[in-house]
C-alpha cells in the first residue's frame, strides 16, 4: 500500500518524502520488513522477505509529483534494498497543476486559542456541553415556533412534553451534580432524578426554582386543549426531617422568609402524567415536597421525578417478562396469615417491603443509620456494611433485636417471586426464603452466659436459566437468608469496641448445562409385511 | 481592387471563431470549477473570487466582440479601439485564471493557453486595423 504525505511547497517535498517512513516504530532498532528504515544496515536488509510500504508519495492528485520507491532485489546474493527518487506523472487531464490555497490539500488543523480568539472560542466551547444544533431547545420563547395543533395530538415515545413555554421541565444534573433545567420530561420516559442547587435565604423569594409556581405554571400542550398541571398533594418537611401531609393541598405555598429560615421551598417534585392508549395527555399532576432552608444552607437537593400512567390502568412494575431482567428489583412478597388456604401473596411497589439490604451511609454507624435501605436487583451481587460501636453499657438483648432490624429491615418478607412477572394468585411461582443461623461459638466462653448479636446477614439467591436454548430466561430457584451471629464479650467499664457488621447479597447461576432435545425419539419402523409367512400362515 | 477596402478579413474570421470557442471556454471552465468544488476542499471565500472572475469575463465578452465586428465592418477606429481595450482587460481576467486560481488543473491551463494565445493574435490584428484605418 502506498503512503500519502499532504503536500507540502514544491521544494521540500522530496526531501519530505525521502525522510518519511511511517513503519519505523522502534526507536534505534530495525523494524522488520521496513525498506525506509535508516536504523536498518545492509545486513538486515538481507533478511527482510519484502517491503511493506513500497512507496511513499504526495497527493496523488498533483500533475507531478516525487516519489520514494523502496524495493529490495531478492536477485543479487545477499538481497539488498533499492532506494529512487522518482517523479510520478499523473496522466489524468484533471490532475492539480498549481494550487494558490495553502491548505488545498491538508486536513483543517483546529484553532489553537490566542489571547484574540480566546474569548470566542470560551463562548462555544466552554460550556458543559455543546453541540451541532444549541438552539432546540433554547428558552427564548420569541425565537421558539409554536408547533401545529396536530403535532401536539399525540406524542410518541421519547418526544418531550410540550407546555405552552417551550417544554415540560425535568431539572437533572448534566455534568456537574448541579441542577440544570434545560432538561426535558420525554413522553413515556419514567425519570427519577436529583440535583443540587444553589441557594441563599436572603434570595429565598426570588429564586424562581424554588417556587411552586415554577413548576405548575405553564399548561401542557395535547390535542385541541390544554391541559393544566394540578397540584396533587403537598408534603412539608421539617427542618429535623420529619413529613406531614397536608390536608389541603387547593393552597399555593409560595416561599417567603420566616424567623431566619426559608419555608415552602420545593424539595421535591412528583408528576404523574395521564395518557390515552393512543398517546394523547389528558390528566397532569404534580405532588411536591416543601421544606425549610436554615440559614448557613447554600445548597440543597431536590429530587424530581416523572411518572406516565395509561388511563384506566392500574400498572404494576414488573422485573421481567417472564425471566427477570438484570438490574430489575427482586419482587417479595408476603403469605397473608390465612395460610394454609392457597391464599394470594401480598406484594406491593412500596420500596420498604421489597427485597432490601442495608444502605450504606457516610456516617457508618449501625444505630445512625435511619434505617436506609437498598433493593435487591437480579444479577448485581451487593455488599454493605456499618460499623458498631459498643460500650460496657449497652445490654445484649435490645442490642441483639437492634442489629437485626438493622440487617433485616421493617419488613423482611418471606417469599421471593420465581419470575419476573409471577402473579399474586399462583402461588407456586413463589420461593419461600429460607433462613438459616450461623453462631460461631468461642469455646473458651461457652461458660458463661452467651450472648449472641448478629454481625452479618448473607442473601443467596440461586437462579437457573429456564426455557429455550435461544432466549434463555432467569428464573429464581432457591433464596437463602443465613444470619451469622458471634459472641458479644462483656467489656470492662469505659473500654469500647467497634465491631463491623455486614450485609451481602450474592447470586449464583445454577443453570445445568443445557441439552439439545429431539421433538421425540426416532422410531425404527419395522413391520413385516402380512403375507410374509405365506404358504405357512 | 480590395485597395479600398480597409476592413480585415483575418480579423473578422478570428472574431467569430473567438467568439465560438468562448462559449465552450466558458461552459467548460464553470464545469470545472463545480467539480473542484466537490472534490476538493474549495471554501466560500476562495470559490467567490474565482467565479466572479469568470462571469465578469463572459459579461466583457459580450461588448468586446460586438463592437469588434462594427468596428471592422465599418472601418470605424473608435469601437475597435474600445474593444482592444476590453480585450486587454480580458487578457488580465484570463491570466487570472491561468495563475492566480485556488487550484489550476492541467485542463484549465490547457484551455486559458489557447484563449490567451487567441486574445494576443487579436489584438495584433486590431493594432494594424486601426492603423489602416486611421492613416
Amino acid at each position: 500500500e502506498a503512503c500519502s504525505v499532504p503536500a507540502a511547497a514544491l521544494v521540500s517535498l522530496s526531501a519530505a518524502v525521502a525522510k518519511l517512513c511511517v513503519c519505523d516504530l522502534l526507536v534505534a532498532q530495525c523494524d522488520t520488513n521496513c525498506c525506509c528504515d535508516p536504523d536498518c544496515s545492509a545486513e538486515d536488509f538481507s533478511l527482510f522477505t519484502t517491503c511493506s510500504i513500497p512507496v511513499v508519495i504526495g497527493d496523488s492528485q498533483l500533475c507531478s509529483q516525487k516519489a520514494a520507491v523502496y524495493s529490495l532485489d531478492v536477485e543479487a546474493n545477499p538481497p539488498e534494498r533499492i532506494f529512487k527518487l522518482i517523479d510520478q506523472v499523473n496522466p489524468s487531464i484533471f490532475c492539480i497543476h498549481a494550487t494558490n490555497y495553502e491548505q488545498a490539500l491538508y486536513l483543517k488543523s483546529p484553532e489553537i486559542p490566542t489571547a484574540e480568539n480566546f474569548d470566542e472560542l470560551l463562548d462555544k466551547f466552554g460550556g458543559a456541553t455543546f453541540s451541532a444544533e444549541p438552539d432546540s431547545w433554547n428558552l427564548d420563547t420569541d425565537a421558539q415556533n409554536p408547533p401545529e395543533a396536530n403535532e401536539t395530538s399525540r406524542y410518541e415515545y421519547g418526544v418531550p412534553v410540550q407546555t405552552e413555554d417551550a417544554f415540560l421541565r425535568l431539572p437533572s444534573p448534566v455534568v456537574s451534580s448541579w441542577c440544570s433545567d434545560a432538561n426535558p420530561a420525554g413522553f413515556l420516559v419514567n425519570q427519577a432524578t436529583k440535583c443540587i442547587r444553589s441557594v441563599s435565604v436572603e434570595k429565598c423569594d426570588s429564586i424562581q426554582a424554588l417556587s411552586m409556581l415554577f413548576y405548575i405554571n405553564s399548561s401542557i400542550l395535547a390535542s385541541v386543549f390544554q391541559v393544566n398541571i394540578t397540584v396533587q398533594s403537598i408534603v412539608v418537611q421539617s427542618v429535623n426531617g420529619m413529613r406531614t401531609l397536608l390536608s389541603s393541598s387547593e393552597v399555593l405555598r409560595l416561599p417567603m422568609v420566616l424567623d431566619e429560615l426559608c419555608i415552602n421551598a420545593v424539595l421535591g417534585v412528583n408528576y404523574h402524567i395521564t395518557h390515552t392508549d393512543t398517546g394523547e395527555i389528558i390528566e397532569a399532576a404534580a405532588a411536591f415536597v416543601l421544606g425549610a432552608i436554615s440559614r448557613e444552607a447554600l445548597s440543597i437537593e431536590q429530587s424530581f421525578e416523572i411518572s406516565f400512567t395509561q388511563e384506566n390502568t392500574q400498572p404494576v412494575p414488573l422485573s421481567g417478562n417472564p425471566g427477570y431482567v438484570v438490574g430489575l428489583p427482586v419482587r417479595a412478597g408476603f403469605q397473608p396469615q390465612g395460610y394454609p388456604s392457597p391464599a394470594a401473596f401480598l406484594f406491593s411497589s412500596n420500596k420498604h417491603s421489597q427485597l432490601t439490604i442495608l444502605h450504606s451511609t457516610s456516617t457508618q454507624d449501625c444505630l445512625a443509620a435511619q434505617g436506609a435501605r437498598a433493593p435487591v436487583l437480579f444479577g448485581y451481587n451487593m455488599i454493605s456494611g456499618c460499623k458498631l460501636r459498643i460500650t460496657a453499657a449497652m445490654k445484649c438483648q435490645p442490642l441483639a433485636q437492634t442489629l437485626l432490624d438493622v440487617l433485616k429491615g421493617q419488613s423482611f418478607p418471606e417469599y421471593v417471586a420465581s419470575f419476573g412477572n409471577s402473579q399474586a394468585q399462583d402461588v407456586l411461582d413463589w420461593v419461600p426464603i429460607t433462613q438459616l443461623h450461623i453462631s460461631e461459638q468461642m469455646i473458651s466462653h461457652t461458660l458463661q452466659s452467651s450472648c449472641q448479636i448478629p454481625v452479618s446477614l448473607g442473601i443467596e439467591v440461586k437462579w437457573t436459566k429456564y426455557g429455550s436454548l435461544v432466549n434463555p430466561q432467569a428464573r429464581i430457584v432457591n433464596v437463602t437468608a443465613t444470619i451469622t451471629s458471634t459472641t458479644l464479650k462483656q467489656l470492662p467499664s469505659g473500654r469500647e469496641r467497634i465491631i463491623p457488621i455486614t450485609s451481602s447479597v450474592v447470586f449464583t447461576d445454577i443453570s445445568s448445562p443445557a441439552e439439545p432435545s429431539y421433538k421425540a425419539w426416532p422410531t425404527i419402523n419395522i413391520k413385516l409385511p402380512f403375507d410374509f409367512f405365506y404358504p405357512f400362515v | 481592387n480590395n485597395s479600398s477596402q480597409l476592413s480585415s478579413l483575418p480579423l473578422h474570421i478570428l472574431l467569430y471563431v473567438n467568439g465560438v470557442y468562448y462559449i465552450f471556454y466558458f461552459l467548460a471552465t464553470l464545469a470545472m470549477i463545480i467539480y473542484k468544488s466537490q472534490v476538493f476542499s474549495y471554501p466560500d471565500d476562495f470559490l467567490a473570487p474565482d467565479l466572479a472572475v469568470l462571469f465578469l469575463m463572459a459579461i466583457l465578452e459580450v461588448p468586446r466582440l460586438y463592437l469588434g465586428f462594427k468596428g471592422n465592418l465599418t472601418e470605424a477606429e473608435v469601437p475597435l479601439g474600445l474593444s482592444l481595450g476590453l480585450t486587454v482587460g480580458s487578457m488580465l481576467l484570463c491570466v487570472y485564471l491561468l495563475l492566480w486560481q485556488s487550484y489550476v488543473l492541467w485542463a484549465d491551463v490547457l484551455l486559458n493557453a489557447v484563449l490567451l494565445a487567441a486574445y494576443g493574435l487579436e489584438s495584433g490584428l486590431k493594432v494594424t486595423a486601426i492603423a489602416a484605418f486611421v492613416s
